[in-house]
C-alpha cells in the first residue's frame, strides 16, 4: 500500500465517519457478485487476501459462470454472522488453506461442480484424488498468477511432493524441464484416471504425441517400443544418453542373453578395435551396430535386417 | 501472518453508488486488473557449454538477447480476453502464444514453438555427407577431420478454437505441426562406424471435441488424429577411399510415413451426490503403409513386400465407481481393457536360402491387458484415515511365431510369455488436516508370475527371465511428514524403499536377482522476517541392481558367469534465499548442487579356458570404472524498482559440470576411435565445463 492510497483511503474512510448515518447506501460489491459481505473484512490486506481473484478468470464477472464467494466456501452464515456466544468467529462453511478442517473430497467439490468434465471427468478415481490431493493443494485460485498452470514454474508445486522426480530433472540427461520448454503436465494429466495419470491413453501413446516416428509398425518390431517405452528409458532424467535407464551391455541383458557377442561382459577396449564383443559398452554401446534399435525398415535378405542393424 | 494495510473495504463503502469512481480508482484496479509485462534485456555466457546448454538455446559463448512479454488484458464489459505471451524471443526457443477469448462463448489461439537439442557431444570427423541420406565413410581412415555439431531443432505451429454452444455443451478443435530437423548420433549397422542420422520429419495433430457437462452427468467425444511424415527414408553408406572411389555400399533404413486415427467418448453420471460413475472407450487405428525403399544393388526376397500395410489397432474399454458411502468410509472400483493389437499381415522378409535357417517375417504382436482395481478408505478421528486396495492386472501376449522346429523358434531371440499376471496390495495409513503434523505411511507389496516361457533360437537365450515379464515380487514402503515446528519453520521428511526379487531357477538362471531403490529427502522453509524467506532440501537416493548372465567363449575371453552390481547413488541440494534489502531493492540466491555416482562392478567368474576379457588384434577389455558426474549451480539476482512500475534486474549465475563419463573414451582415459582402418571418427566432451552468466533486464508492468 502506497502512502499516497494510504491518504486516499484515509480520506474515504474520513467522508465515510463524516457522513451523516441515514445517508449510508447498501455496501456495494467489489468483486465478485454478493461479495460484499465478504470483502467488508476481507480484502488484499487481510491474512486471507482475495482481491487478486478478480484478475482470472473467476474474476470475469460478463461471464455468466463466474461465482461468488459463496460458491466456493458455501453460505457461511456463522461465519458471516458471528453467533453472540461464540468466543471466536467460526470458519467458513469451506475452507481451503493449508491448516483446513474441510474434507479433501468436500474442498474438491466445490470446484468439481463446475469443472468435471473434460480432463478431470475421471478425477475421483485419479491417485491424487484417493490419496487427499485437493485441487486447492495445488492451485493458487486468490492469485493473478498460478504457478502451476505455467510450464516454467509448475515443477515447484509437483516437487513438493514428488521428491525423486526433482532430482531426476536435474541429471544431465533429462528432458528439457527445467529449461522451462516442458512441464510435468506435458506428459500427465494429474486429473486423470488412467495409470501414470498420462494425457493419453498409455505410455506408449503419449511418447508417440512427440516421437512419432517410433509408432511403426516397422518391418522389424523390437516389442517393447510397442509394449511400453519405460521399460528401457527414464523418461524424467538419468545419467545415461538417451534417457536409458541402464547403460549397454546391461540395460540390454535385462532380456538378451544370446550366445557369442551378445553375452560379453562390459569392457572398455584398450584401443581401436571393429571386434564387437569389445564394443558393447563403449561409444552408443550395443547400438553402435544395432542403430536401429526401435525397429528397421529394412527389406534386404539378409539376417542382419531382422536385428536392427539395417 | 496477519498484515496490516488499511481496508480497501471501507474506501469501497465510502464510494458506495459511485461505481464510475471505483472502477478507475488505481488502488482497486492494481489489485483487481489484470496484469502484463514486458521484459527486455542482454544477457552474456562466459563461455560455451554444451552439456547444461543442452535445450536451453545458449550453449555458446557469446551475447544473447532476452525479450519476454506477457499482454494480459480483459475487456470487462464483455469478458474478452487478450493474451500475448512472448517468451525467449532473443533466443534459438523462441515462443510464443496469442490467446483472444470471450469468456463464457468463443475463444482462438495460435502458437509457435521452438525447441532444440544441441548435442553435448562435439563429433571430430571425416564422414562425408552428414545431414543427407549419402554418406561416405573414409577407409583408410582419414588423418584430416573436422569438428562438426550434431543437434535437432524442432519447430512447431498450433491453432485452435473453443465455442460454448449453450445447455452445458462446448466444442474444441485444435492443430500443431511440427518440423524437426538436425542430425543425431547414429551408426552404420554394417560395422561399428560413425554415421549421423539425418533428420527432416514433420508431425501433425487434430484434435475435436465436443463435450456436454451438466450438474449429474459429463461426457465429451471426439477424434484425434495424428500424422507423421519422414521427407528421409533410407540412408546409403558406404566407405570411400583417398581416390574417391566408394565399396561396400550399406543400406540404412529409417521410419517411414505413418498415421493414427482415434475416436473416443469418456463420461461420468454422479449416481448420487456421493457416488460417481464413469466410463471411457477409445479406439484407434495406425496404419504404415509407405512404399518400403531398396538400396540400388540390394537383393531383397522374392516373396518380401514392396509396402508392409502395417496396421496397429488400439483398444480402450474403462469403467469406475466412486463412492463416499458414509462420511467415514469411502471406495472406488475400477476395470480397465487395454489391447495393443498390430494385425500387420505377418510375410516373409528374408530367406537367403532354401533351408530357411535364418528366415525373418515381420512379427505383429498383441498385448491385452485387463486390470481390475478396488480400493477402500476409512477415516478415523483427528485427521487419520486407512487406505487399502488391491489391484490385479492380466496381460495376455500374443505369440505370432509359427516356424517352431526341433523345440526352438528359430526367429525368437527373447523367451516370451503368453499371460503375465500381477497382484498388488497396499495399504495406507495418513493424518491430514491437522495444524502441525501431517503425514503418510504406505506399504505396498505386488506379485508378478505367468505363464510357461516360450522356446528362444538357441538355448542360451532361453536360460534369461526378461526384466518385463520374469517373475517378480516387489515391496514399497513410503514416508512422509510435513512438519510445521515453530510457525516460520516447516519441515518435509520424504522416505521410499523399493525392493524387487525377481525369480529365477536352475534351468533359467540368468538376468535380474533383484535390485533396490530408496529415496530419502528433507527440505525446510523458514520466514526469517516478513522481509525473508529461506528454503533448503537435500536428497539422497541411490539404486542397486544385481545383474546375473553367462558369457559365451568370444574372441579369446573364456565362458564364464558374469554377476553385475550396478549401482547409482545421488546426492543433491538445493537452497534459495529471496527477501528484500531495501524497499526498492530486491535480492535472491539459489544454489543447486548435483552429484551422481554410477558404479558398475563386475565379477566374472571364468568356467573354461581363456581370458576375462576378449583379445583381439591386440586390444582387450578393462573393466568398467565409475562414474562420478557434479553439477554445481549459483545464482543470484537483485532487482530495483526504478517506478512502481518498472525495474532493473541483474541477474548473475556461475555453473560447473564435471565429468568422468568413459562412454567415449578408451580403457586408458584417451578418446574413442572408431575403427581401425576406416572411420577415424571421434565423439569428446570437455570433463569440466564452467562458465558464467551475467544479464541486465528492464521490465515494465502495465494494466
Amino acid at each position: 500500500m502506497t502512502r499516497l492510497s494510504g491518504w486516499i483511503l484515509g480520506l474515504a474512510l474520513g467522508a465515510l465517519v463524516m457522513a451523516p448515518a441515514g445517508a449510508q447506501q447498501p455496501r456495494k460489491d467489489m468483486v465478485l457478485n454478493g461479495d460484499a459481505q465478504c470483502t467488508r473484512c476481507h480484502n488484499e490486506g487481510d491474512e486471507y487476501p482475495v482481491l487478486a481473484i478478480a484478475k482470472t478468470k473467476h474474476g470475469t464477472m460478463a461471464d455468466a459462470r463466474t461465482p461468488s464467494c459463496t460458491s466456493c466456501h458455501g453460505a457461511s452464515e456463522t461465519h458471516i454472522n458471528r453467533p453472540a456466544n461464540a468466543t471466536e468467529r467460526p470458519k467458513p462453511d469451506r475452507t481451503f488453506g493449508k491448516h483446513s478442517k474441510t474434507p479433501m473430497a468436500e474442498r474438491s467439490g466445490a470446484c468439481l461442480a463446475c469443472h468435471q468434465g473434460t480432463k478431470r471427468m475421471d478425477w475421483q478415481l485419479s491417485a491424487h484424488a484417493t490419496r487427499d490431493v485437493a485441487c486447492s493443494s495445488c492451485h493458487k485460485i486468490h492469485s493473478g498468477f498460478d504457478p502451476v498452470r505455467d510450464k516454467s514454474t509448475q515443477t515447484d508445486t509437483c516437487f513438493s511432493c514428488h521428491k525423486e522426480q526433482r532430482v531426476q530433472v536435474n541429471r544431465p540427461v533429462h528432458h528439457p524441464i527445467v529449461e522451462g520448454k516442458m512441464s510435468c503436465s506435458s506428459c500427465h494429466n494429474v486429473h486423470g484416471g488412467n495409470p501414470k495419470q498420462l494425457v493419453r491413453d498409455s505410455v506408449t501413446e503419449t511418447c508417440f504425441t512427440c516421437h512419432m516416428e517410433k509408432r511403426g509398425p516397422f518391418v522389424h518390431n523390437h516389442p517393447p517400443v510397442q509394449e511400453d517405452c519405460a521399460i528401457c528409458h527414464q523418461p524424467h532424467g538419468t545419467t545415461i544418453p538417451s534417457l536409458l535407464k541402464a547403460r549397454p551391455p546391461f540395460l540390454c541383458q535385462e532380456c538378451h542373453s544370446h550366445s557369442s557377442h551378445p553375452s560379453q561382459a562390459g569392457t572398455l577396449p584398450s584401443g581401436r578395435t571393429t571386434t564387437n564383443s569389445l564394443l558393447g559398452s563403449v561409444a552408443r554401446g550395443c547400438l553402435n551396430c544395432h542403430t536401429n534399435i526401435h525397429g528397421s525398415n529394412s527389406t534386404q535378405n539378409s539376417a542382419t535386417s531382422g536385428r536392427f542393424r539395417r | 501472518m496477519k498484515k496490516f494495510a488499511f481496508p480497501l473495504s471501507a474506501m469501497s463503502l465510502a464510494l458506495a453508488g459511485t461505481a464510475q469512481a471505483q472502477e478507475v480508482d488505481p488502488a482497486i484496479a492494481e489489485l483487481t486488473r489484470p496484469e502484463s509485462a514486458v521484459s527486455v534485456g542482454l544477457g552474456y555466457w562466459s563461455k560455451d557449454r554444451p552439456r547444461l546448454g543442452t535445450y536451453d538455446g545458449m550453449n555458446q559463448k557469446g551475447l544473447y538477447g532476452l525479450f519476454d512479454a506477457l499482454i494480459n488484458t480483459r475487456d470487462d464489459r464483455t469478458g474478452t480476453w487478450f493474451i500475448l505471451d512472448a517468451r525467449n524471443l532473443g533466443l534459438s526457443t523462441m515462443e510464443m502464444r496469442a490467446e483472444w477469448l470471450r469468456q463464457g462463448n468463443f475463444g482462438v489461439f495460435a502458437e509457435y514453438n521452438r525447441m532444440v537439442r544441441d548435442e553435448p557431444y562435439t563429433v571430430f570427423t571425416a564422414v562425408q555427407g552428414i545431414g543427407t541420406q549419402t554418406q561416405r565413410v573414409p577407409t583408410p581412415s582419414a588423418t584430416t577431420i573436422g569438428e562438426t555439431h550434431l543437434g535437432t531443432m524442432r519447430e512447431a505451429i498450433g491453432a485452435g478454437f473453443s465455442k460454448i454452444l449453450g445447455g452445458g455443451y462446448d466444442f474444441r478443435f485444435s492443430v500443431k505441426s511440427e518440423d524437426k530437423t538436425g542430425d543425431r548420433l547414429w551408426g552404420r549397422g554394417g560395422a561399428p562406424e560413425f554415421a549421423a542420422e539425418p533428420i527432416d520429419s514433420n508431425t501433425r495433430q487434430m484434435e475435436g471435441i465436443l463435450a456436454y457437462v451438466g450438474k449429474t452427468f459429463q461426457i465429451q467425444g471426439g477424434y484425434y488424429g495424428s500424422w507423421y511424415t519422414n521427407h528421409n527414408s533410407l540412408v546409403d553408406t558406404a566407405n570411400i577411399n583417398a581416390a574417391g572411389v566408394t565399396s561396400n555400399p550399406f543400406f540404412l533404413s529409417l521410419p517411414l510415413d505413418n498415421q493414427a486415427h482415434q475416436l473416443f467418448v469418456n463420461g461420468g453420471y454422479n449416481l448420487s451426490e456421493r457416488t460417481r460413475a464413469t466410463f471411457k472407450v477409445a479406439y484407434t487405428h495406425a496404419t504404415q503403409d509407405e512404399q518400403i525403399p531398396v538400396g540400388a544393388g540390394v537383393a531383397t526376397f522374392a516373396g518380401a513386400p514392396t509396402h508392409l500395410d502395417g496396421q496397429l489397432d488400439t483398444t480402450l474399454l474403462q469403467a469406475g465407481i466412486t463412492s463416499r458411502a458414509t462420511s467415514n468410509f469411502s471406495w472406488l472400483a475400477s476395470l480397465r481393457y487395454y489391447d495393443s493389437n498390430e494385425r500387420t499381415p505377418q510375410a516373409r522378409i528374408v530367406q537367403p536360402a532354401a533351408g530357411c535357417g535364418t528366415c525373418v517375417d515381420n512379427t505383429p504382436l498383441r498385448f491385452e491387458t485387463l486390470t481390475g482395481k478396488l480400493e477402500g478408505t476409512y477415516r478415523m478421528a483427528q485427521g487419520l484415515s486407512a487406505l487399502a486396495g488391491v489391484e490385479h492386472a492380466r496381460q495376455e501376449r500374443d505369440v505370432p511365431f509359427g516356424n517352431v522346429a526341433a523345440g526352438v523358434d528359430a526367429q525368437r531371440y527373447v523367451p516370451w510369455r503368453a499371460k503375465i499376471d500381477e497382484t498388488t496390495y497396499r495399504v495406507e495409513l495418513r493424518r491430514a488436516l491437522a495444524e502441525t503434523v501431517n503425514g503418510r505411511i504406505a506399504y505396498s507389496f505386488s506379485q508378478r508370475d505367468g505363464s510357461e516361457f516360450t522356446p528362444t533360437n538357441e538355448i542360451q537365450s532361453d536360460l534369461i527371465n526378461p526384466i518385463h515379464i520374469a517373475d517378480r515380487d516387489r515391496n514399497k514402503v513410503k514416508l512422509m511428514l510435513d512438519w510445521a515446528v515453530i510457525e516460520p519453520l516447516t519441515l518435509t521428511f520424504n522416505v521410499e524403499y523399493a525392493k524387487d526379487e525377481y525369480g529365477h531357477s536352475d534351468s533359467r538362471p540368468y538376468g535380474l536377482r533383484d535390485g533396490n531403490a530408496s529415496v530419502f529427502s528433507l527440505d525446510a522453509a523458514y520466514s526469517i522476517s516478513e522481509k525473508w524467506q529461506l528454503s533448503a532440501w537435500y536428497t539422497h537416493d541411490n539404486t542397486k541392481a544385481n545383474q546375473f548372465g553367462q558369457r559365451n567363449v568370444n574372441n579369446g575371453a573364456a565362458e564364464a558367469v558374469k554377476e553385475a552390481h550396478l549401482e547409482d547413488t545421488g546426492d543433491t541440494f538445493g537452497a534459495g534465499l529471496r527477501g528484500m534489502i531495501l524497499p526498492k531493492l530486491r535480492a535472491g540466491f539459489d544454489l543447486l548442487y548435483s552429484k551422481n555416482v554410477n558404479r558398475y562392478p563386475e565379477t566374472i567368474t571364468l568356467v573354461g579356458a581363456g581370458g576375462t576379457f576378449p583379445t583381439a588384434g591386440g586390444v582387450t577389455g578393462a573393466p568398467l570404472p565409475d562414474i562420478t558426474n557434479t553439477m554445481t549451480r549459483i545464482k543470484l539476482h537483485a532487482a530495483y524498482a526504478l517506478q512502481k512500475t518498472s525495474e532493473v534486474r541483474v541477474e548473475y549465475t556461475h555453473e560447473i559440470w564435471k565429468t568422468n563419463d568413459w562412454s567415449w573414451m578408451f580403457a586408458d582415459g584417451s578418446t574413442f576411435t572408431y575403427g581401425t582402418t576406416t572411420d577415424g571418427t571421434q565423439v569428446s566432451q570437455a570433463p569440466k565445463q564452467t562458465a558464467d552468466w551475467l544479464a541486465v533486464r528492464y521490465i515494465y508492468r502495465f494494466q
